[in-house]
């Protein structure tokens, strides 16, 4: 169902919130990476806050819906945002990246209360999104499995393996969503390992391709439940910026992974809040 | 090189084929009574060939016993000119022998009701009784394991081969719940064929019928092998490249001499 | 004249034919009893045996075409979903092709996927080094969380199918191709993960053995017990990890030689698990690790291959006289009995 403007409204304070907290974390954590993180967490903010089945007083609930962070070095972006939904206390983090810290780099679920799935080595989370979706299918279980991926991780082949199984299978029951930022490590995607034409790829696997601005929550909302409704795989490629909400960071491959000192910190943070014109 | 293929038939009829008239003798009643108290030593000889070739067959107080040395007085002879007529006559073609030994008329009556006996090997006999159906099972398989090693002995270039790169192995035949075993020890080109189940080492390749019923049409051609296995008629333990390849020269040989 | 034939048969003949298929029935009584057991392959059922379970299950087995780390991908999801996946293709693809997924997918989140890796050492033959496995055991006993189990014979391995499944955590079942003899004629010989099993008593030496080397020591145990007047005890340690070591060290301290008979790899299997033991034992031991040297295997049909490797019989009879330094006798006696 389409989003009123109360609850847009909502979120948009949600993910202010968080973009805070997002430079709060890669400042306790002395470096992050932090563009891939502010790319997703519309998408994160949007599933967390409206879309899945879950309740943090339970996270072990069976019929929860599952998520699996296949980019899984966006966790400066995901930790922040269970913690705000209630998955455990947010002063936690500050000992992110320490020394038996629960909290690195990319979480660890067996440590990380409310992370369905341990992700990281890029190319394994659709795979397992596969499995997830298969054993809820075959148990005869309702919950959802929500994956995403980052656009430079589809260099991957196993991605392409498992979208080739989840169009075979026939899966209704999953929502791949793909950071679509544009950089990855060495530089723009294009220039790295050209993806495009990357929705004819998907189309090609057998999945039906959405194409939506990834900071947008109305057409991002829109996408998803065309997701949900659909009688096959659907991939929704979120247009992103990379950095998104840092003026010196979007769109800047620098950014990838980086920390930043207190001057940078104050220079963010001026910034997010010009973006939600809060300044 | 090794022998020729026909001296070699002969050889495999002669070492293999001749030493399975003792089953005839022991497990027919109807033939052990009449060797029953006989006495006497009857060759089998081929004249012709570059070589003397033969064998006697020995009977003392009824036991039949096979004797290559040819070393004693026979009381009778059967005689072919070459090895290609012994061999037609053992596979059951229209050659007569030269036949020596009339003092002792009964005696080659008796033979030739042996040899007569032996027909029950031509791949064409199809016993209906169960005791005639159990003779030819236990017969083929002696006489084709001492066939395989003498094969091997014979020269066979290709058997040759084979036996050569193996190490110490046992290639074991049986029919379940009779007492019908036979086994070809092989080791570095060297074989020795020897009745029963071997005991001083486990068998590399068994190949084990489910009783008479599942070795006759087997060894009679009747049902093929893969198909047998899948109707459970026989089961084979071990390689089965090794086992097939077995079949392979049994087949072979079964060529060769009939 | 006939002509001569031979045995023919194809890939789906050699089913009925080979020994192995108990593990396939024990998959399929486990289904019956546990619902949530799921089998999983890679366009392998057939030569796995994991296809019994899938005619018997169609809706609880899942075929993801010619992609092992999908497949592992997908086993462990399954398993996060609250499923118990039984996953099989060949050991060199388990281990090496989705090495990374069955460590950080399925071992780092500690996961209950069993894996059934067929074809392992060099059983596959004449299939060549590309379907080798001979590194799989070293592999995966690095791993945290992972059992590692070679069982035997097909018996054994429906011993460790049962066993494992209500096991915690990922199990990694090594067998061969499906055609190795059988040694047990009981199931109940008292399997346990974890412990050693002895096959004969002895206090001359100790062959440390699993797979396939386990049938050929005891029968090198008879020969030469008969032959030698050996006393030769032969352990059966089906299980890698978490090693008996209880087992060893007796065996050190009870016989003072030992040799460690594995298809596998002389670096990072069984052999090195056992040296490991002995050297941390400090005690003194004669000692040899007998398995596939630092070289990729030759093709052949894995009879002969064993025998090439000395992990026959015949090798392994020769491997205790030379360590035991004696002389013998054959029997040369090459008339034909009739």
């Amino acid at each position: 169902m389409a989003l009123t403007d109360a609850e847009i409204k909502e979120l948009e304070e949600q993910a202010w919130q968080l973009r805070h907290d997002i430079i709060n974390v890669t400042v306790w954590a002395g470096g992050a990476h932090i563009g891939g993180g502010l790319s997703m967490l519309d998408i994160l903010v949007l599933l967390y806050f409206k879309y899945l089945n879950i309740d943090s007083a339970q996270p072990e609930m069976d019929d929860r819906d599952r998520v699996v962070v296949s980019k899984g070095h966006g966790g400066v972006g995901f930790a922040p945002v269970l913690a705000r939904r209630g998955y455990f206390d947010f002063d936690d983090l500050k000992t992110f990246n320490q020394f038996g810290s629960p909290f690195g780099m990319h979480l660890d679920a067996a440590k990380v209360t409310g992370v369905d799935v341990s992700t990281g080595s890029l190319g394994h989370g659709l795979p397992m999104a596969v499995g997830l979706a298969l054993g809820a299918r075959t148990q005869n279980k309702a919950w959802k499995t929500y994956c995403i991926l980052g656009d430079g991780e589809c260099n991957e082949g196993t991605v392409w393996e498992a979208a080739m199984s989840a169009s075979h299978f026939g899966l209704t029951n999953l929502v791949t969503i793909v950071d679509r930022n544009g950089y990855m490590i060495d530089g723009a995607t294009e220039e790295v390992m050209e993806l495009e034409p990357f929705s004819d790829k998907w189309r090609a696997f057998g999945f039906k391709v959405l194409e939506v601005d990834g900071h947008n929550f109305a057409d991002l909302a829109e996408a998803i439940d065309t997701s949900l409704a659909a009688d096959g795989p659907c991939v929704i490629i979120a247009h992103t910026k990379k950095g998104r909400g840092i003026d010196y960071m979007e769109g800047n491959v620098k950014w990838h992974y980086g920390s930043i000192d207190s001057t940078l910190a104050g220079k963010a943070r001026e910034s997010v809040d010009r973006m939600y014109g809060k300044a | 090189m090794g022998e020729n293929r026909t001296l070699l038939a002969t050889r495999i009829l002669l070492k293999a084929l001749f030493p399975v008239m003792k089953v005839v003798v022991t497990d027919d009643p109807k033939m052990g009574k009449r060797f029953e108290g006989v006495s006497a030593r009857v060759r089998f000889s081929v004249t012709g060939e570059a070589e003397p070739l033969g064998t006697d067959v020995v009977f003392e107080e009824g036991e039949l016993s096979v004797d290559a040395t040819m070393e004693g007085a026979p009381d009778v002879v059967f005689s072919f000119k070459t090895a290609e007529k012994f061999n037609a006559f053992m596979a059951g073609k229209p050659v007569i022998p030269g036949i020596r030994g009339w003092k002792r008329p009964g005696l080659i009556i008796k033979v030739v009701s042996l040899l007569l006996a032996m027909k029950i090997l031509m791949p064409d006999a199809r016993p209906k009784q169960e005791d005639k159906q159990r003779l030819k099972v236990k017969m083929i398989v002696y006489m084709i394991t001492t066939a395989l090693s003498q094969y091997n002995k014979g020269g066979d270039p290709e058997m040759s081969k084979w036996t050569g790169k193996q190490p110490d192995r046992i290639y074991q035949m049986s029919v379940d719940g009779e007492e019908i075993a036979a086994y070809v020890r092989v080791k570095a080109g060297k074989t020795k064929a020897g009745r029963g189940i071997y005991t001083r080492r486990r068998p590399f390749v068994h190949i084990c019928f489910n009783g008479i019923e599942g070795a006759l049409p087997v060894l009679l051609g009747d049902v093929e092998f893969v198909e047998a296995l899948g109707r459970q008629m026989v089961t084979v333990e071990g390689s089965p490249e090794y086992a097939a390849n077995l079949n392979d020269y049994m087949q072979r040989i079964q060529a060769l001499i009939v | 004249m006939s002509e001569v034939t031979g045995t023919t048969w194809t890939v789906y003949d050699a089913n009925s034919m080979s020994q192995a298929e108990i593990y396939g029935h024990v998959l399929c009584e486990i289904g019956d009893e546990r619902k949530d057991v799921v089998g999983l392959t890679a366009d392998l059922a057939k030569s796995t045996k994991i296809g019994l379970f899938g005619d018997k299950f169609p809706e609880r087995f899942f075929n993801v075409g010619i992609a092992e780390q999908n497949l592992f991908g997908v086993a462990a999801g399954m398993a996060l979903s609250g499923m118990t996946p039984f996953v099989s293709t060949m050991a060199a693809f388990a281990s090496m092709r989705a090495c990374e997924q069955v460590r950080t997918d399925i071992c780092y989140q500690n996961l209950n996927c069993k894996i059934i890796a067929t074809h392992g050492g060099i059983s596959f033959g004449t299939a060549g080094s590309t379907h080798n496995a001979q590194e799989d055991v070293a592999i995966m006993r690095s791993f945290p969380n992972m059992t590692v189990i070679i069982p035997a014979d097909g018996i054994e391995t429906a011993n460790a199918v049962r066993a494992c499944v209500d096991w915690d955590g990922p199990v990694y079942i090594r067998v061969g191709r499906g055609f190795e003899p059988t040694w047990y004629d009981t199931e109940d010989y008292g399997f346990q993960i974890g412990k050693a099993v002895t096959v004969s008593e002895g206090t001359d030496i100790t062959l440390i053995c699993c797979g396939v080397t386990v049938l050929q020591a005891a029968e090198a145990a008879k020969v030469l017990k008969e032959e030698d007047g050996l006393s030769v005890r032969v352990l059966n340690l089906h299980t890698i990890k978490p090693l008996d070591e209880e087992a060893v060290l007796k065996a050190v301290l009870e016989t003072r030689r030992v040799i460690t008979f594995e298809e596998h790899n002389i670096y990072g299997g069984l052999g090195s698990a056992v040296a490991d033991v002995i050297a941390e034992s400090g005690k003194g031991c004669a000692f040899e690790k007998v398995g596939l040297p630092d070289a990729f295997s030759l093709v052949g049909y894995p009879e002969d291959l064993y025998a090439h490797y000395k992990l026959d019989t015949n090798g392994i009879i020769e491997k205790v006289r030379e360590v035991m330094g004696r002389d013998f006798e054959e029997d040369e006696d090459w008339e034909d009995e009739v």
